[in-house]
């Protein structure tokens, strides 16, 4: 079997530049006629290196629509949307596929695990498309996992995990390549409290932990769950197709009565 | 950026790897697809088999004969099995054909073996020239060609013994109605209607078997040394009227029969169709199917950066393996059928040559190739934005 190599002369961007997200004017509309849906109206937004962003907004709003512009697996009607300075429309589809893989990862509501492959098999496949070799795919997967804890379950299907182990397999997923963009779509949306609080305690982490301007790191979350709202450095508010408010962190610490996880239930007699 | 830049330094089998481990690891349709390819792959080697068997064993008459350079016969001979004796005249006639070094009559015709019990069994007779004995079976098993000389006497075919009661040397046969000694076993390839075959000398032959004036089936020939076969045949037909072939043509000529002139060779093309469509059905559905459910994933790994060009040989990979899984489960049985057809005397006559197991291969190449293109066209066409749907 003749062995596959990558191409190499993929633009990945100036990492010189301040924005990881720059989105001007950009409009999307499915179908066309009478039944076209313009899921994004022209929209403006820019996301700083090492920022928490949360877009927020009712289903159907354009949140998945934007954040699948932003990461390039979705291409924009017009305007223009750039990430770490690179415009996306300036790449070709497998320019725009390798610099995706190199830059941006994804944790999924519904975890999008593959069901045959065991964690640390599941951990490893970013670093294999990108032509990583097996042996050293699988001790970097190792070490994500153990940053998620789940050391002890490497050998483990993702059927043999709960909801919230499989989400963390999926952010060690996605930490494991190192990327520079973390896009999670509603990734609390399948758990309970307790373990939306753990699995965004890691996503927030994952975004503070990379200190020097080359490799912090941008993370992008749509939700709808107001339990994780005080992660974000920025919440983002739309509303049919358009940017409708934005809140900064500086704000919601303002505002005291800002939505908290409920605290876990007391056991009986204690 | 570091990470990244690695992908253009190393290799990416490991995406075979996990190609592998989708398959493999989802067992039922993993056993699904094998089993339906190497059904159809049974399908195809063994009827195909079966009918080069039967191809094959339709010049069982020309292959058991060795000796001669040409086959004389009625003009209107449309192939070996369908013959009209000439008459003893010819012999002669061709014989003083320039270029002819020798020339033997062959008898061929069926008779009945009658038993004790009333039944009987109908037999290929074969009588061959008493003096020079051309047309001799290929192999003798027990006893001696040389006593087919004496009255009256017989060589069976060995496969043929327990069609023939388990005759032994010695044993009587009631040959239509005529008395004939068995004096030997042989080893010769059984006709298109596998009838037991009964060797005797020509002078028998028309005794056992009275044919009126014309008693002559095949005159065989040899050729004069350094003459060309075909001049010779050309000679032939033209002094004596008669059809005169090369043992090569009388081969094509039956062949062809058997291909064109009868059901058979549409028969068994249905059959080996209809195995390359099951092939092609089941491998498609199940193929598509296996693909269809495992499409988000291809889109998650779309999404984490998988090149069209990867996730198509990770499916070409996938259909490939199960395609030669199935092809080597299949030919299992296949072969096995063929050593069983093989034993002396078998009712079934498959002939599996190697051409026959390439093109089975090729045609399970073309059938998972062709249902793997489903599949293809939905994974390259697949939009990686799907995975937040």
């Amino acid at each position: 079997m003749s062995a596959l190599t990558t191409k190499t002369s993929v633009r990945m961007g100036n990492t010189g530049e301040s924005l990881a997200v720059e989105l001007r004017a950009v409009t999307k509309s499915f179908g066309a006629g009478a039944t076209a849906v313009r899921a994004l109206r022209g929209v403006d937004l820019s996301v700083a290196k090492s920022e928490l962003v949360m877009l927020v907004g009712p289903s159907g709003c354009g949140k998945t629509t934007l954040v699948s512009i932003i990461s390039g697996v979705l291409d924009a009607d017009s305007g223009v949307a750039k990430l770490f300075g690179v415009d996306w429309s300036d790449l070709s589809v497998n320019e725009r596929t390798i610099r995706r893989g190199g830059l941006v990862s994804f944790v999924f509501q519904q975890f999008n695990l593959i069901p045959t492959l065991s964690v640390i098999e599941n951990v490893s496949v970013p670093l294999l498309i990108r032509g990583v070799r097996m042996r050293e795919a699988m001790e970097r997967a190792a070490a994500a996992l153990a940053s998620v804890k789940l050391a002890d379950r490497t050998k483990a299907l993702p059927s043999q995990l709960s909801g919230g182990q499989q989400q963390r397999v999926a952010i060690a997923r996605a930490l494991v390549g190192e990327p520079r963009l973390i896009v999670c779509d509603e990734p609390t949306a399948s758990l309970d409290g307790h373990t939306g609080q753990i699995v965004m305690d890691l996503i927030h982490q994952t975004a503070r932990s990379k200190t020097d301007e080359d490799h912090r790191r941008c993370v992008i979350v749509v939700t709808h769950d107001t339990r994780i709202f005080h992660y974000a450095d920025r919440i983002v508010e739309m509303e049919d197709g358009l940017l409708k408010s934005t809140l900064s962190k500086h704000t919601m610490d303002e505002a005291a009565h800002t939505p908290r996880f409920a605290p876990e239930p007391e056991e009986p007699g204690t | 950026m570091a990470a990244v830049r690695q992908a253009g330094a190393h290799t990416l089998g490991g995406m075979y790897k996990i190609a592998l481990w989708m398959l493999l690891r989802d067992r039922g349709k993993y056993l699904a697809l094998v089993c339906g390819l190497s059904f159809a792959t049974l399908l195809i080697a063994q009827q195909g088999s079966i009918f080069l068997g039967l191809v094959i064993r339709s010049t069982g008459v020309l292959q058991n004969v060795g000796q001669p350079d040409l086959w004389v016969v009625d003009p209107s001979t449309r192939y070996i099995l369908e013959t009209r004796p000439v008459g003893d005249q010819f012999v002669g006639r061709v014989r003083s054909v320039p270029g002819v070094a020798w020339a033997e009559p062959m008898f061929s015709n069926y008779a009945n073996v009658e038993f004790r019990d009333g039944t009987f069994k109908r037999v290929q007779l074969i009588g061959i020239d008493r003096s020079t004995l051309i047309g001799q079976p290929p192999e003798m098993v027990e006893g001696s060609l040389e006593d087919l000389r004496a009255p009256d006497t017989v060589l069976v075919e060995e496969s043929s013994r327990p069609k023939l009661n388990n005759a032994k040397i010695g044993d009587v046969l009631r040959l239509n109605d005529k008395r004939a000694v068995i004096v030997g076993f042989c080893r010769a390839k059984l006709g298109f209607e596998s009838n037991a075959i009964v060797y005797t000398t020509f002078d028998n032959a028309v005794r056992f078997t009275p044919v009126g004036r014309e008693r002559v089936t095949f005159i065989l020939v040899g050729v004069k040394e350094g003459l060309d076969r075909e001049v010779v045949a050309a000679d032939i037909r033209k002094f004596t009227g008669l059809g005169a072939f090369t043992p090569e043509e009388m081969t094509s000529r039956t062949i062809g029969f058997i291909l064109y002139e009868t059901g058979i060779g549409i028969n068994f093309g249905i059959t080996v169709l209809l195995g390359f469509v099951v092939g092609l059905a089941v491998t498609a559905a199940i193929f598509y199917q296996f693909t269809l459910e495992n499409l988000r994933h291809f889109a998650v790994l779309k999404a984490m950066g998988a090149r069209n060009s990867v996730l198509v040989r990770m499916v070409l990979l996938q259909a490939g393996v199960v395609g030669l899984i199935g092809f080597g489960i299949g030919c299992g049985p296949a072969g096995l059928f063929s050593l069983q057809g093989r034993r002396p005397g078998a009712e079934l006559a498959p002939y599996f040559p190697w051409q026959l197991l390439l093109l089975t291969f090729v045609g399970m190449m073309v059938c998972i190739g062709l249902g793997s293109l489903l599949s293809l066209r939905r994974v390259i066409t697949l939009e990686p934005a799907v995975v937040f749907k």
